[in-house]
C-alpha cells in the first residue's frame, strides 16, 4: 500500500468503518511506515480532543414543554389536512380558527354565556400564542421577587406570584398580554412538561369559586377573588391543575404583599 | 398522561431532543435560534412521521433538525454577527461536560472557539461523529450525501481542527 492510499483511509480506519480486508491492509502499512504511524497518532489525538471537549447540551425544559404543547395542539386539530409549511403561522391560524368557530356559534345564540365563552376563547388563543418561540415570557425568572415587581406600572394590579417550586410547580416568568380588550398580567408556571398560564385582571364582580371547563383538549379554570378575575389554562390534567389553583390561592399567607 | 408511553413518536423521536438541541447549538451558535429551530423541527417530524420507514429514528430526526438549521442559517444567519464572549458566557449554566476531568475549561473554551470559526459543513460532521457517534452511513443519511463524501469531509474537518489546535498535531495533506 502506498502512503497516499493509507492517508485516505486513516479516518475510516480510526472510526472502525473499514472492511476487515482494508483494515488489515492499513495495519500492515502502519507497521512498516513511521510517517503514516505519526499521522495516525495525530489523527487519534485530535479525535480524542474533540470527543472530550465538545459539549453535549441539555434541551431546555421550556423548549420541551413548548414542543409537547404544540404537539398536543396538533393532535387535537389533526383532522384539518394542510400542507406542513409554516408551522407557527399555522398554529396561530388554528388558534384563531378555534376562537372564530366557537365564538361565532356563541354570538349566533345570543346567550348570556357568550361573553364568558369569548373570554375563554381569547384566553386559549393567548395560551397557544404564548407557546410560540419568543412569546412565552417578557420577564424570565424563577424568583417571585423578580417577577412580581416587574408588573408594577405595566398593568393596573399587582398580580399574585406565589413561589410553588416546592410543590412541583416551577415559576418560569411573567408577561404582559392583551386578552378580551384589556391588558392583563400573565404568570407562567411549569409542571413537568406542561406549561400553565395564569391570567389576572381587575374585576368589579363578587367573589366566585372555581369553575372548570375543557376547550379543545385544554383545561381552563376561572375564579374571582378580591376584585381580581383569574383564568388558568394548561394542557395539564384537570386534577393537577385544580391542585395548582388551590395552592396558588392558598399561598396568600406565605406570600408577602 | 398514559398515552405518552404508547405513542411511537414520543417513544422514538422525543428522546433525541438533547442531541437535536446540541446539533442546533453548534450549527446556529445561538441558544434562542437553536430552541426555535428544534421546536420547529420536532413539529415537522411529528407531521412527517408517516414517512418514517423504520431505520434509525435519531438519524431520521437529526436530518430534519439539520435541514431546519440550514434554512434558518440561510434566512438570517448572514445578518448576525456573533459575539464569542457572549456565546461563552452562557455556556456553563446549561451545558454539562462529557468528562470534566479530561479537558480543562480553557482547553474547552479554545476548542469552542475553533469550532465556532469552522464552516458549518465541518461543524456538523464533527458533532455527528465525535460527539454523537453516528456511523458514516447514519451521517450520510443526516447530511444527504454519500458515505465517501462523509469520509472526506470528516477527514478535512479533523485536519483543520488539528492545525488550529497547534503545531504538534499538524498534518501534512
Amino acid at each position: 500500500m502506498q502512503c497516499s492510499e493509507c492517508i485516505e483511509r486513516l479516518d475510516a480506519h480510526r472510526d472502525g468503518e473499514l472492511t476487515p480486508v482494508a483494515r488489515d491492509a492499513v495495519d500492515a502499512h502502519l507497521a512498516e511506515c513511521a510517517e503514516c504511524t505519526r499521522r495516525g497518532d495525530a489523527l487519534l489525538a485530535v479525535s480524542h480532543h474533540l470527543q472530550e471537549g465538545l459539549m453535549q447540551f441539555r434541551a431546555p425544559d421550556v423548549m420541551r414543554a413548548r414542543i409537547r404543547s404544540a404537539i398536543s395542539l396538533e393532535r387535537s386539530t389533526e383532522s384539518t389536512p394542510a400542507p406542513p409549511r409554516t408551522p407557527w403561522t399555522r398554529l396561530v391560524a388554528a388558534g384563531l380558527m378555534i376562537a372564530l368557530v366557537s365564538s361565532g356559534g356563541t354570538y349566533a345564540a345570543m346567550q348570556g354565556r357568550a361573553r364568558a365563552a369569548s373570554v375563554s376563547d381569547a384566553i386559549l388563543a393567548s395560551h397557544i400564542r404564548s407557546l410560540m418561540p419568543g412569546h412565552l415570557v417578557d420577564v424570565a425568572s424563577n424568583d417571585q421577587h423578580n417577577v412580581k415587581p416587574w408588573f408594577n406600572g405595566r398593568v393596573d394590579l399587582s398580580p399574585r406570584v406565589p413561589g410553588l417550586d416546592s410543590a412541583g410547580f416551577g415559576l418560569i416568568g411573567g408577561r404582559l398580554d392583551y386578552v378580551a380588550d384589556r391588558s392583563v398580567a400573565a404568570v407562567v408556571y411549569r409542571r413537568r412538561q406542561h406549561l400553565i398560564n395564569v391570567y389576572a385582571w381587575p374585576s368589579t364582580g363578587e367573589n366566585a369559586t372555581l369553575s372548570l371547563s375543557v376547550t379543545h383538549g385544554y383545561n381552563l379554570v376561572r375564579w374571582r377573588r378580591d376584585h381580581v378575575e383569574y383564568w388558568t389554562v394548561s394542557d395539564l390534567n384537570a386534577g393537577e391543575l385544580t391542585q395548582f389553583v388551590n395552592m396558588f390561592q392558598g399561598s396568600r399567607g406565605a406570600q408577602r404583599e | 398522561m398514559a398515552r405518552v408511553s404508547e405513542d411511537p413518536f414520543e417513544q422514538l423521536i422525543l428522546p433525541h431532543l438533547d442531541d437535536a438541541y446540541t446539533l442546533a447549538r453548534y450549527l446556529l451558535r445561538d441558544a434562542h435560534d437553536a430552541q426555535d429551530v428544534v421546536q420547529d423541527a420536532a413539529l415537522r417530524a411529528f407531521r412527517y412521521f408517516d414517512s418514517y420507514r423504520g431505520g434509525d429514528p435519531r438519524a431520521w430526526f437529526l436530518a430534519i433538525v439539520r435541514n431546519c438549521c440550514h434554512t434558518a442559517q440561510r434566512q438570517h444567519g448572514a445578518l448576525r454577527t456573533i459575539s464569542l464572549a457572549d456565546a461563552h458566557a452562557e455556556v456553563p449554566q446549561e451545558s454539562y461536560a462529557t468528562d470534566e476531568s479530561a479537558v480543562g475549561a480553557s482547553e474547552r473554551e479554545n476548542l469552542e472557539r475553533i469550532m465556532a470559526e469552522l464552516p458549518i459543513e465541518f461543524r456538523e460532521v464533527l458533532v455527528l461523529r465525535e460527539l454523537q457517534e453516528l456511523s458514516y452511513a447514519q451521517i450520510g443519511e443526516v447530511l444527504g450525501v454519500p458515505i465517501g463524501t462523509v469520509m472526506s469531509r470528516l477527514s478535512r474537518a479533523r485536519k483543520r481542527v488539528a492545525a488550529r489546535l497547534g503545531g504538534h498535531a499538524k498534518e501534512a495533506s
